[in-house]
Parts: structure tokens; C-alpha cells; sequence
């Protein structure tokens, strides 16, 4: 590759869309953690039943639908149609990875003794094998 | 696909940088193309065209 003259810091250059992604998920994000904790907070310290008590469990899970939402408009802005494919690539491997990982844990629950798999993790999984396959899929193609 | 993007970006005295920024996508995006990575879309390939005025059967041909 030829390398190219180009001003300090460009690597950290991030389009609007990019930007509007980011800042959208770590509102949703945020707003997931203070959900769970406040919601967590009022289960302990109150006990909630009945209507209330689903209402309240369900909070911290919109804050995810949200978070996935804005992975949609991140889609849906992206000019750059090079990144965007990056991007869909890696969610892809998110989505393998993630039903590969549940798959064999269900076996293993099924045949032997380990832990029961706890499906809030299931999300933290995808964005995990998303953030492991980007700077692979990335050097693909540098 | 084959293509000349690198050619003709020399012969105009333009850095990846620079075409990107003509194009309105990321310099990764014109490495990728460059290389022969990643083939991109019609509407990309238009634009790609427009900007050398040229055809875009003479920016890209078909690797058999």
C-alpha cells in the first residue's frame, strides 16, 4: 500500500454519522446501566408485585431495544457504503458468535452439570464477538 | 475487478486522502477499492466515473 501523507490524528477523523451513532448508543447504554441499577435499587429496597413489578423489570431492556435502534439509523445515515459493509460484517460475526456460543452452552446445559447460561449476557456477547471480528475484518482490507 | 482508480488518481497528483474527500467517503474506503478488495456499488462507481469523466468500463474491467 502506498503510504500516504496525512495530517496527525486522522485515524481519530470520524464521520457525522459515525459521531451521531456513537453519541446515540452511549445514551442508550448509559441509560441502560442507571435503569438497571435504579431498577435493581427499588426491587431490593421495595418489592414490588403485580403490573408495577413487570413495568419496572422491563425499563433497563428498553434501553437495549434502544441501543439497537441506533444501530439501525447508523445503517440507514451511513454514506460511506465501504463502512457500512464493515460494519454489517462485524455485526454478522456479532450474530455467529453469539448463537455459536449459545448452541453449545444450551448442549452442555442439557448433558451436564454447568451453570445455567444467563440470557442478559447474550447481548454483552454479541457486542463482544462484534468488537473481536472489527480490527480483523478491518485489516482485511487494509 | 480489476480497476485504474490508483492511475489516474497518480496522474491528477491526488493522495487517497484527497479522492476520498471528492468522493465523500473514508480513505479506507478508496484503499479498499484501489486494491481490488472491495468492489464498490453503481451509484460509487458513477460517482467515481463523473469525477475522471471517463466511462466506468475504462475505470473497472472484469477479471477473468
Amino acid at each position: 500500500m502506498e503510504r500516504e501523507s496525512r495530517p496527525p490524528m486522522n485515524c481519530l477523523k470520524m464521520n457525522p454519522a459515525i459521531r451521531r451513532y456513537l453519541f446515540r448508543f452511549l445514551t442508550a447504554m448509559s441509560a441502560y446501566v442507571a435503569l438497571l441499577l435504579a431498577v435493581g435499587k427499588y426491587f431490593h429496597r421495595f418489592h414490588p408485585h403485580g403490573p408495577l413489578a413487570y413495568t419496572l423489570a422491563v425499563l433497563p431492556a428498553i434501553a437495549i431495544i434502544a441501543s439497537i435502534v441506533t444501530v439501525g439509523l447508523y445503517l440507514a445515515e451511513e454514506k460511506d457504503e465501504f463502512q457500512r459493509n464493515l460494519f454489517i460484517q462485524a455485526l454478522l460475526w456479532g450474530l455467529g458468535g453469539v448463537m455459536a456460543v449459545t448452541s453449545v452452552w444450551s448442549m452442555l446445559e442439557l448433558f451436564t452439570h454447568i451453570p445455567h447460561f444467563q440470557p442478559i449476557w447474550t447481548y454483552s456477547c454479541f457486542w463482544i464477538f462484534t468488537g473481536i471480528s472489527t480490527p480483523f475484518l478491518k485489516r482485511r482490507y487494509r | 475487478m480489476k480497476n485504474r482508480l490508483r492511475e489516474l488518481r497518480a496522474e491528477r497528483g491526488w493522495s487517497q486522502a484527497e479522492l476520498a474527500d471528492r468522493l465523500e467517503v473514508s480513505r479506507q474506503s478508496v484503499n479498499a477499492i484501489e486494491t481490488g478488495k472491495y468492489d464498490p456499488s453503481l451509484p460509487l462507481a458513477f460517482r467515481l466515473a463523473r469525477l475522471f469523466t471517463m466511462r466506468i468500463e475504462d475505470i473497472f474491467t472484469e477479471e477473468v
